[in-house]
């Protein structure tokens, strides 16, 4: 394709990529270069593409054609708007780039969490509810409170788009002053302060070797076992856990709150003969004397474990009828322990291995699921 | 006896079989197998190209991304290399020349591009460009592996004049961004073309003797 090349700017535009208010008004202009022997009545004006109506031209010189825009909406790309000037032929001569916005509003809940107290992650929110249509950067920024240093974080978007993640060299009890200053063309909005020892917003990893198993004979019960997590082993602090269990079937989960201090619980109240998936969670609150509660750390992978049904309630009237495959469960189960009994070397095999292939079919069938849904 | 040690030895390198026990043979990577890579690259990029430009393109936003948006090229963006060259021009070039001439340009491209990846807006684009860069770095150590294997020096010289002034404005800055990737287009689609050509020429695969000396 044949182009043009030319030596000089063929025209000139005033104002040349402007920053403006939503809702303001425009009049640039067009003057074109005395080389190109064209008149202002043979000039135009497109906005993103769109021809803007002649009778909002007006011709200031023979070279030179205004236009007027008025309450103008937020740019329509974050590049600026384009305002070209062409030639009557539909050439390009020049064109300026309109960056029409808001300026930025206060982030706003900056909540912060140290892993293991080895480093800081922060996010927050950006204050404008609709958005500002101008590129706006945010900076996280802290200090230690009675020292003079502001500091500023580099590693963005670890925890979502408005997150910063500190790796190192964090000090413990002396509190950290932090804030998220925000920026764009049209100005600058610092957040509030917020105020915090970094011993205060302590989370962990979950909880490591969580055991379920079965309570005897007991049909409605499980018991439950795990390790405190291995991280925090070196420092003094009170753990909280907490249990959530769920019916295999079922997105409903049961949670046991008030699990104390204890690497063990006993759930109570189960159905028989039922697969449950049980996951644990550590809040390591009071490290170092601490008076606030920590962070809940997030639950750990799901155990899955069956409660026990006695043979006699074969007839089977299970009124809720939610159970699937029993009946397979149920052989399969008088298979395992027949195995047992006759086969050698095979001890590992039994029913709580098929159950926790039963969990690991549900979470692979998920992550298939979501592979498939993706454009 | 000496005779059937040379005959074994010419059937071998005629059937490229791996080293008879009596010789040492090495195969070098083979300059075809090179250009067929590199050729294969310029494919994938090509590809690449295609998602990267549109989502480029819709940033700029219109007239930017109108599929018949010719703007005018303006001096200074002649500074990004032109595929474009009279047909004669371009069947006359020695493989050196050909090659030298993909190697400078897509060494200027590169650095065009990579200047790009610090001020676009959003994450998601500047993510794409990065592994654009990525990509197109291993066309330029592609080509140079062809040249050296063919025996061909590298070009010098600045791929870039570092100095080299920005659009005076952000809407002509739009502009060397379309010619930008343009340009980028239209070398990838002469490139293919450059490399089947030489696809032709050179043997697909350059196998190297060394005759340890047995009184032949």
């Amino acid at each position: 394709l044949p182009f043009v090349s030319l030596a000089a700017d063929p025209a000139v535009i005033s104002p040349q990529d402007p920053t403006l208010l939503i809702g303001s008004s425009l009049v640039a202009t067009c003057t074109v270069s005395p080389d190109f022997h064209l008149k202002a009545e043979d000039l135009y004006w497109t906005l993103n593409g769109r021809r803007l109506p002649a009778a909002s031209y007006a011709a200031l010189g023979p070279t030179t054609l205004s236009v007027a825009l008025a309450r103008l909406n937020g740019s329509k790309q974050q590049s600026g708007d384009n305002l070209v000037c062409h030639s009557r032929d539909g050439g390009i001569l020049a064109g300026s780039c309109l960056y029409v916005g808001l300026p930025p509003e206060k982030p706003v809940n900056i909540t912060c969490w140290s892993k293991n107290m080895k480093d800081l992650t922060c996010k927050w929110a950006p204050g404008t509810e609709g958005e500002t249509f101008l590129h706006t950067n945010y900076t996280l920024k802290y200090k230690l409170r009675w020292y003079g240093r502001d500091n500023t974080c580099q590693e963005y978007h670890t925890a979502g788009p408005y997150s910063c993640h500190i790796p190192k060299d964090l000090a413990l009890f002396t509190p950290y002053e932090i804030w998220v200053e925000a920026s764009n063309r049209l100005g600058v909005a610092v957040s509030d302060v917020v105020m915090l020892d970094i011993l205060d917003v302590v989370t962990t990893d979950p909880p490591s070797d969580v055991h379920v198993s079965r309570v005897g004979d007991l049909e409605d019960q499980l018991s439950v076992r795990w390790s405190s997590p291995p991280a925090l082993k070196d420092f003094l602090f009170q753990a909280k856990y907490q249990i959530q269990y769920r019916v295999e079937d079922s997105s409903e989960w049961k949670v046991v709150d008030d699990v104390g201090n204890q690497t063990s619980c006993r759930l109570a109240g189960l159905r028989p003969g039922t697969v449950y998936f049980v996951q644990v969670r550590c809040n390591p609150f009071g490290i170092y004397g601490s008076k606030k509660g920590g962070i809940w750390s997030d639950w750990s992978n799901p155990t899955a474990a069956s409660t026990p049904r006695s043979e006699r309630a074969a007839g089977g009237c299970d009124p809720k009828g939610g159970e699937q495959n029993t009946t397979l469960r149920r052989e399969l189960k008088q298979f395992f322990g027949w195995v047992k009994k006759h086969a050698y070397g095979c001890s590992n095999l039994g029913i709580k291995l098929y159950d926790q292939w039963r969990v690991w079919l549900q979470k692979s069938h998920k992550t298939r699921n979501q592979v498939g849904k993706e454009p | 006896g000496d005779s059937w040690g040379i005959l074994t030895f010419l059937c071998a390198a005629l059937c490229n079989l791996p080293a008879l026990p009596a010789l040492n043979c090495t195969e070098e990577p083979g300059a075809g197998q090179n250009i067929q890579k590199t050729y294969d690259l310029t494919r994938y990029l090509e590809h690449q190209l295609r998602t990267l430009a549109g989502t480029y393109l819709n940033y700029l936003g219109p007239p930017f991304n109108e599929p018949d948006f010719n703007p005018p090229r303006l001096a200074h963006a002649e500074r990004v290399p032109s595929a474009t060259v009279d047909l004669d021009l371009w069947r006359g070039l020695t493989d050196n020349a050909r090659l030298a001439a993909n190697y400078r340009a897509y060494s200027r491209l590169l650095c065009y591009l990579r200047a790009l990846d610090g001020q676009t807006g959003t994450a998601e684009l500047r993510h794409r460009l990065g592994h654009f860069c990525s990509s197109l770095q291993g066309l330029v150590l592609s080509i140079a592996g062809v040249m050296s294997s063919l025996g061909y020096p590298l070009p010098v010289g600045p791929s870039a004049p570092p100095g080299a002034p920005g659009a005076p404005n952000d809407f002509l800055k739009k502009m060397d961004d379309f010619w930008l990737l343009k340009e980028l287009q239209t070398w990838l689609w002469r490139s293919a073309k450059d490399f089947n050509r030489l696809k032709k020429k050179v043997p697909p695969a350059v196998v190297t003797l060394r005759l340890e000396t047995r009184g032949f």
